[in-house]
């Protein structure tokens, strides 16, 4: 009987089984979903929104007072 | 109750038993072993004596997970024969002698045996016969069975590599993985299921840690993740895998729950 035949280099090199490699890893397991932090601009965002508003309502405010006013003056 | 009623609870049952299963359990009942090939190659039209000869070998081993097939190549001078698993070539034999008792033996109806009986799995130690490597390995694995709490429910089996009886059982395992055969180390096969080989420890590798991972692995609740991607190679053997008992395994995880987690 001849068997075909692999030459093998050093036992150090060889891993382990991928199924113990696994087992050891805990990833036969259903994994747990990874939680990624993301950079938040939300302050960022809500900072010039808000200064928009002002100067708008600002702007409009004064257009209305200076019309209304205008007869006055 | 409505029947639906009825009918959702009977299936939520069985969906939560099926989550439950544990993985040495689950590949028993549920993992058809693959199929081996036996090929005879020959050079032109077959003659009726190895017409006949085929004919017999295939009868002789239809009731294993083997498929007799006949190839004609022009490249040979003498038929001969391969015996192939998923293209890897196994091993290569001139004469059908020199695969007599190639689907069974009796190292390998015992495992049987022990697998039917419900036992988590049977340990095939593979020797070196180097007294020094092979008894440092046994009692690494000796000592890793005792202190597990599912020792008692895992066999052990001694085998030579150089022995004549086993003959083609040794050389099946040392096809598991490809470089085995240049290894001169022990090596401990864990046999599941309907004779499932997993990859081996060897030499260094068989310690009490990778002993407990293989335990751990065999106990553990079956996941999609492991039906997905089954590790091992099949064994070459008869097919009488109906009626199991139950896992040995369930009794001691229900005595014990905190075993099972």
């Amino acid at each position: 009987m001849q068997n075909d035949t692999i030459s093998y280099d050093t036992l150090n090199n060889r891993p382990l089984p991928k199924w113990l490699i696994d087992q050891k890893e805990g990833l036969n397991t259903i994994q747990p979903q990874k939680i990624v932090m993301r950079k938040d601009n939300s302050l960022e965002i809500s900072f010039i929104v808000t200064a928009i508003f002002i100067l708008l309502m600002v702007a409009i405010l004064t257009v209305y007072f200076l019309k209304k006013h205008e007869n006055k003056v | 109750m409505k029947p639906v009623y009825f009918k959702i609870i009977i299936l939520a049952g069985l969906i939560s038993l099926a989550c439950t299963t544990r993985v040495s359990e689950w590949i028993l009942l549920n993992a058809i072993p693959n199929k081996y090939t036996l090929i005879c190659f020959h050079n032109g039209p077959v003659s009726e004596t190895l017409r006949k000869q085929n004919l017999s070998i295939g009868n002789k081993i239809k009731s294993a997970n083997i498929r007799f097939k006949t190839v004609s190549r022009k490249d040979i001078k003498e038929p001969y024969y391969g015996l192939y698993f998923e293209d890897r070539l196994f091993s290569r034999y001139n004469n059908p002698d020199e695969f007599r008792n190639l689907i069974t033996s009796p190292l390998r109806e015992k495992i049987a045996v022990e697998l039917m009986a419900g036992k988590l799995c049977v340990m095939v130690y593979l020797k070196t016969d180097n007294n020094e490597k092979d008894e440092k390995g046994l009692f690494t694995l000796q000592k890793a069975l005792a202190a597990s709490p599912f020792g008692k429910i895992i066999t052990v089996f001694e085998l030579s590599r150089n022995t004549t009886e086993e003959v083609h059982f040794a050389t099946l395992l040392l096809n598991v993985e490809d470089d085995l055969k240049g290894i001169q180390e022990p090596m401990l096969f864990g046999v599941i299921g309907r004779f499932k080989a997993l990859e081996p420890l060897l030499g260094r590798g068989i310690s009490e840690e990778n002993i407990t991972l293989m335990i751990d692995y065999l106990i553990a609740e079956c996941s999609c993740l492991i039906k997905d991607d089954l590790p091992g190679t099949d064994i070459l053997f008869t097919d009488k895998w109906e009626n199991p008992q139950p896992a040995l395994l369930n009794k001691i995880i229900d005595d014990n729950p905190s075993l099972g987690n």
